[in-house]
């Protein structure tokens, strides 16, 4: 058995390295370079080979492994298992953990400006993962086009603070609103799709949305994108170096030097907030019967209406709920960035917001939370790299997808427990 | 002779050219089983489809008797059929929310009910004290159907977890949580053992005459059919060939011969 396992998995490791050498040879291998205005191939036979030696040698080494744990407990199970068992039960513990952590961030001696804009970005993709996990994990609708609620709330934000000059606390709401207006416009068409079609409808929805934004001229200023959003303050108190005459400002109000950090850190405790608040929302809307109604929506439509639940209004609310949180995000998204263009919500957006939510697992809080500094950490860390950075997400996916098949949070804990007693 | 519950005169279903339902008058008693039986393909799952709003009946009429209200179910679409009718049915494969818990699917039963003490989720959102009275009550009916089918220790697990038998049974008292007029039930025997399907019988029978409810049963079972029903009603080929006590329908020449064929 010992003899026939070391056959297998050397053929395996055989058949890896003639696949890796199969894409990575074109890709890698060849580079053409400008030489007397022409251009000539340069190989670079070298770091294929490195390449083909270490993935073979690798998926030998994993084989060994896998058999390994395999003779020893018996049952197949793997290093992703060993990971995932620790997930599954410290779950509560590391919430809690991360909370703290992202509550004392800001004030961490390392962090400084770059890492602060990473964790805004990633609190950003967060709270768009939370909202989309209602919609996906929840009510098991697959919706590809979620980036038009987050469209439809930064432009609506932006376009509500530079015409009627209201501030952030009122726009942020209304922004919402609108969003969760167009959840429900998309959900009536979409009321008897499911799955594959459902998912290719809210992809065109996404990008009808996005059309509409570059060609809408007088309303968007089409690829010109809005200018001049207004910036938030601290209730009332704008955070300005030199402010008009006569206008207190953060810095004077609490006697401190005034320094541009001070805005960034308001900006990430309130997208911060606003995340938070999504979650809470999250996890009491799954214990009350809407939210019960949802999921057993996903598991099965027909059971539902032979019990009566009204599969209509069910889904329109997810819709609506969802997207709501997309405009929230969004309009934190344009007074952040003080400028918008259709540019940023192109459909990579939505599948970044998909991918995050699916590896995370579906329908699990803190799964979002793990996979969104896993796959949008990983894109920071590569970013010297350009390109090749989005082979770094996608090697991400697949590793997420090899060791934990149902995402990296896949329990799921029922919404509602009989006790011994009550 | 005890009142009719469910009225059903010279429905027909068609689909296409296809005649599935021929002019079936046939009706139903509240605090009796009525089984529905013929050999495969006779019509009766399209029977229970039309009753529960799942298709729309090509012709007839069915009438639902409450205590004081007369209703057209044919007035009903889908859902509504059992949100305002109160007519419950289970399903020939099994249809149970597989990843939900047990107590979850018990509860997703009683929706309507507690998204109106929910106040459509705003007060649900913020603990009103109506609302948690309401759900502390649906939880104390869940586990009164599950303590009858002895699930209670089970109430936590997912119901896909569930053994085959106990999936049926649980698809039974959950339909019961709607607080149904009528219940009709697709094949509930269909894959179980002897020993389960004698608990079946005493679950149908429990039903009937603890709750009165008016159950509608399709079943091949005939350990099932002739144990429990009050009245059976034979199909072929859409059409109503007999109908009488199990044990006329057990002699009758025409349920033999749709079932065994004649000799020549």
């Amino acid at each position: 058995m010992e003899k026939n396992f070391l056959q297998t998995s050397i053929k395996d490791s055989i058949f890896t390295g003639l696949i890796a050498l199969a894409l990575f040879g074109p890709i890698v291998g060849l580079r053409t370079v400008a030489k007397n205005e022409a251009l000539v191939v340069h190989p670079k036979w070298l770091i294929v080979t490195i390449i083909v030696v270490v993935c073979a040698v690798g998926r030998f080494l994993i084989n060994l492994y896998e058999f390994r744990k395999e003779q020893r407990t018996g049952i197949k199970s793997g290093i992703g298992k060993s990971i995932g068992n620790f997930l599954d039960t410290k779950g509560a513990q590391i919430a809690l953990g991360a909370i703290i952590f992202s509550v004392i961030f800001p004030f961490l001696p390392f962090t400084d400006r770059y890492w602060m804009d990473i964790a805004i970005m990633m609190l950003t993709y967060i709270m768009l993962g939370w909202g989309l996990n209602i919609v996906i994990g929840l009510a098991g609708l697959l919706d590809l086009g979620y980036v038009a609620f987050y469209a439809v709330g930064a432009y609506s934000y932006a376009l509500f603070a530079i015409h009627f000059g209201w501030s952030f606390w009122i726009c942020l709401p209304l922004a919402g609103i609108f969003a969760a207006m167009f959840g429900v416009l998309l959900g009536f068409p979409v009321l008897r799709l499911r799955g594959d079609y459902l998912a290719i409808v809210t992809l065109a929805f996404g990008e009808m949305i996005r059309i509409l934004l570059l060609n809408w001229y007088e309303l968007t200023k089409g690829p010109d994108g809005l200018t001049g959003i207004p910036r938030p303050s601290f209730f009332g108190l704008p955070f300005k170096r030199y402010p008009d005459e006569g206008v207190e400002t953060f810095h004077t109000f609490f006697g401190l030097e005034y320094s541009p950090m001070q805005r960034i850190i308001f900006l990430y405790y309130l997208i911060l907030v606003l995340a938070l608040i999504t979650n809470l929302f999250t996890i009491k809307i799954r214990r009350l019967p809407i939210g019960r109604a949802w999921e057993a929506l996903r598991e099965d439509e027909i059971a539902c209406k032979s019990l009566g639940v009204n599969p209509r209004n069910t889904k329109l609310t997810a819709f609506a709920i969802g997207a709501m949180f997309g405009g929230f995000a969004g309009s934190f998204f344009a007074t952040r960035q003080a400028f918008i263009s259709p540019e940023s919500f192109t459909f990579i957006e939505s599948a970044i917001i998909v991918a995050i939510v699916v590896l995370g697992g579906m329908g699990s809080q803190t799964g979002v939370v793990l996979s969104t500094v896993f796959l949008i950490g990983l894109i920071e860390v590569f970013r010297d790299f350009e390109s090749y950075r989005m082979i770094a997400f996608g090697g991400a996916m697949v590793l997420i997808m090899i060791f934990r098949p149902r995402g990296i949070l896949a329990t799921r804990k029922p919404t509602i427990i009989l006790g011994k007693k009550g | 002779m005890s009142e009719k519950l469910l009225d059903v005169e010279n429905l027909t279903m068609k689909f296409g050219g296809l005649v599935a339902i021929d002019n079936l008058t046939f009706s139903a008693s509240k605090d009796k089983i009525t089984s529905i039986i013929g050999p495969n393909g006779a019509g009766k799952t399209t029977v229970f489809n039309c009753l529960t709003g799942f298709y729309k009946a090509t012709a007839g009429s069915m009438y639902l008797n409450k205590e004081n209200e007369r209703l057209n179910l044919k007035k009903f679409s889908d859902f509504r059929i059992a949100q305002k009718a109160g007519v419950a049915r289970t399903f020939q494969n099994i249809r149970l929310f597989p990843q939900m818990s047990v107590l979850e699917n018990m509860m997703v039963a009683q929706h309507n009910k507690l998204m109106d003490a929910s106040g459509f989720t705003f007060l649900g959102l913020f603990n009103s004290p109506s609302f948690v009275q309401k759900e502390k009550e649906a939880v104390e009916i869940s586990k009164y159907w599950l303590d009858i089918i002895g699930l209670t220790n089970r109430a936590n697990d997912d119901a896909g977890d569930l053994p085959y038998g106990d999936q049926r049974k649980l698809e039974i008292v959950r339909a019961m949580c709607i607080n149904p007029h009528l219940l009709c039930l697709d094949e509930p025997a269909a894959g179980l053992n002897a020993r389960e399907s004698a608990d079946l019988n005493k679950l149908l029978l429990f039903i009937k005459n603890e709750k009165k409810t008016g159950i509608l049963l399709i079943e091949h079972d005939m350990s099932v059919v002739m144990g429990i029903s009050d009245h059976v009603v034979v199909l072929n080929y859409g059409k109503k060939i007999f109908q009488g006590t199990a044990k006329e329908t057990k002699n009758s020449p025409e349920v033999i011969e749709a079932y065994l064929g004649t000799d020549e």
